[in-house]
């Protein structure tokens, strides 16, 4: 049985070891729960997670850059790489799966493949188109996928006007999926005329935004449960 | 402070050549606050043990500059480059030839690789930016290889123009890239890459017994 003073100690370790960009600390630390035993959607999510969150804040606050940025969502995949084959099912009260991609013409993909990354944590399964994605590929794939969400991103002010195109499309194919849209140029105005769920600014406000619509979503779910009774 | 401990690790740690660079004339916006390059070059054994012993000095210089509390972005070495990572996004924004120019480890020969005057083009690179005030070594801003073309005259695919680098002068096209690449198609592989290589191991500079004004 794992003490209580170990498990506060690892998930210090794996929450410092992100926020200090230590890949190899946040391997040792994710090798040593599964060797004590410890619950792993804790390791996770009060560990990795919350290191993430706390770099998503010194971002914003200027103190970390890209770089560093980057370099802390790597070291939280090291981790995620080695727990992720033990959790039997991560339960976060949702399931789905989500569509993903730069809208064609456009090659920024660093806010795209943070996003992503959220969703991959958060246990949804993630359909990355990539970038510079043709429109019908969203269209197609959320047809063919089924899928809760669809994530669009654009970089340039030329390429985002294609998002328009796609949001009709899928909202007149079927109303219930969610939307969102983000990059440099979108602004809550923009999503909310074109008919998008949810906006996000960049890398950090997606990342905060992702973790809300997770939560958003986690709600809607509680609340059709709740009619269901 | 003085940075002069950063290099004698990284030389008694096995590197063949470390340089600081000013680079912030060449470094892109996204990291434009990265304007210093350690650079750190090792001899080119085409072998495994060269880029680990590239990637543990990278280590060696991020964790020092870490510790005092610079910021760092590692290049790795090209041949050492993990797709698939966020980090290495970045990687395309900066080159190692601009590093060692501007460290003043070599210059940009008429095969378009870094020469440097010890061991010419053998050489493998590693480089971290950072933020950190590291006095800038001299650069190197025009081409040492005077008269010498033999990279130009040996090349199978006729790849190479002769054109001469200088930084102060604007970009001249060295090499014709599809020329040289379509060669290495037809030339046996090495580690399942397409490889040629005749333009290094043509070159004076570093070449074993012979001495760069012997040939000339």
């Amino acid at each position: 049985m794992v003490t209580e003073e170990k498990k506060a100690e690892l998930l210090a370790a794996l929450r410092e070891g992100v926020i200090q960009y230590d890949e190899d600390l946040v391997k040792q630390k994710a090798q040593e729960v599964l060797d004590v035993g410890m619950d792993v959607n804790t390791a996770i999510f009060s560990g990795l997670v919350s290191g993430m969150e706390e770099t998503g804040r010194l971002f914003e606050a200027q103190e970390y850059f890209v770089p560093e940025l980057l370099m802390c969502a790597d070291a939280l995949y090291a981790g995620l790489d080695i727990l992720k084959p033990h959790v039997s099912q991560l339960d976060l009260g949702v399931r789905g799966s989500v569509v993903i991609g730069t809208v064609e013409g456009d090659v920024h993909d660093i806010g795209k493949n943070i996003v992503k990354m959220m969703f991959d944590v958060a246990g949804f399964t993630v359909y990355d188109l990539g970038k510079d994605v043709p429109l019908d590929n969203f269209i197609e794939e959320q047809l063919r996928t089924d899928s809760d969400l669809v994530c669009l991103s654009a970089m340039m002010t030329t390429t985002m006007v294609g998002m328009q195109k796609v949001i009709n499309q899928i909202k007149a194919k079927n109303p219930n999926v969610i939307i969102m849209i983000g990059g440099a140029p979108v602004s809550s105005d923009v999503a909310s005329k074109w008919g998008a769920d949810g906006y996000a600014k960049d890398a950090t406000n997606a990342l905060s935004d992702a973790i809300r619509m997770v939560s958003s979503l986690k709600k809607l779910k509680e609340e059709a449960e709740a009619r269901k009774k | 402070m003085s940075f002069t401990p950063l290099k004698n690790l990284l030389t008694a740690s096995g590197a063949g050549v470390v340089g600081f660079g000013d680079i912030s004339l060449a470094v892109s916006d996204e990291i434009s606050h990265l304007d210093r390059a350690v650079c750190i070059g090792l001899e080119r054994n085409l072998n495994k043990g060269t880029v680990e012993l590239l990637g543990a000095l990278q280590k060696n210089a991020a964790a020092w500059l870490k510790a005092k509390g610079y910021r760092y972005l590692c290049i790795p070495p090209d041949s050492d480059r993990i797709k698939g990572k966020f980090v290495s996004d970045l990687y395309p924004l900066f080159c190692h030839k601009t590093a060692a120019t501007c460290s003043g480890l070599g210059w940009i020969g008429k095969n378009g690789l870094v020469i440097n005057p010890v061991f010419g083009p053998r050489i493998s690179w590693a480089t971290v930016l950072t933020d950190a005030p590291l006095p800038p070594d001299a650069p190197i801003s025009s081409e040492r290889c005077g008269s010498c073309s033999l990279c130009v005259s040996h090349c199978p695919s006729g790849a190479l123009t002769g054109k001469s680098w200088s930084r102060k002068t604007p970009f001249v096209k060295l090499i014709d890239l599809e020329k040289c690449r379509s060669h290495k198609k037809t030339s046996r592989t090495v580690n399942n890459k397409p490889n040629c290589g005749l333009c290094i191991n043509i070159c004076p500079y570093g070449r074993k017994n012979i001495s760069p004004e012997g040939v000339s």
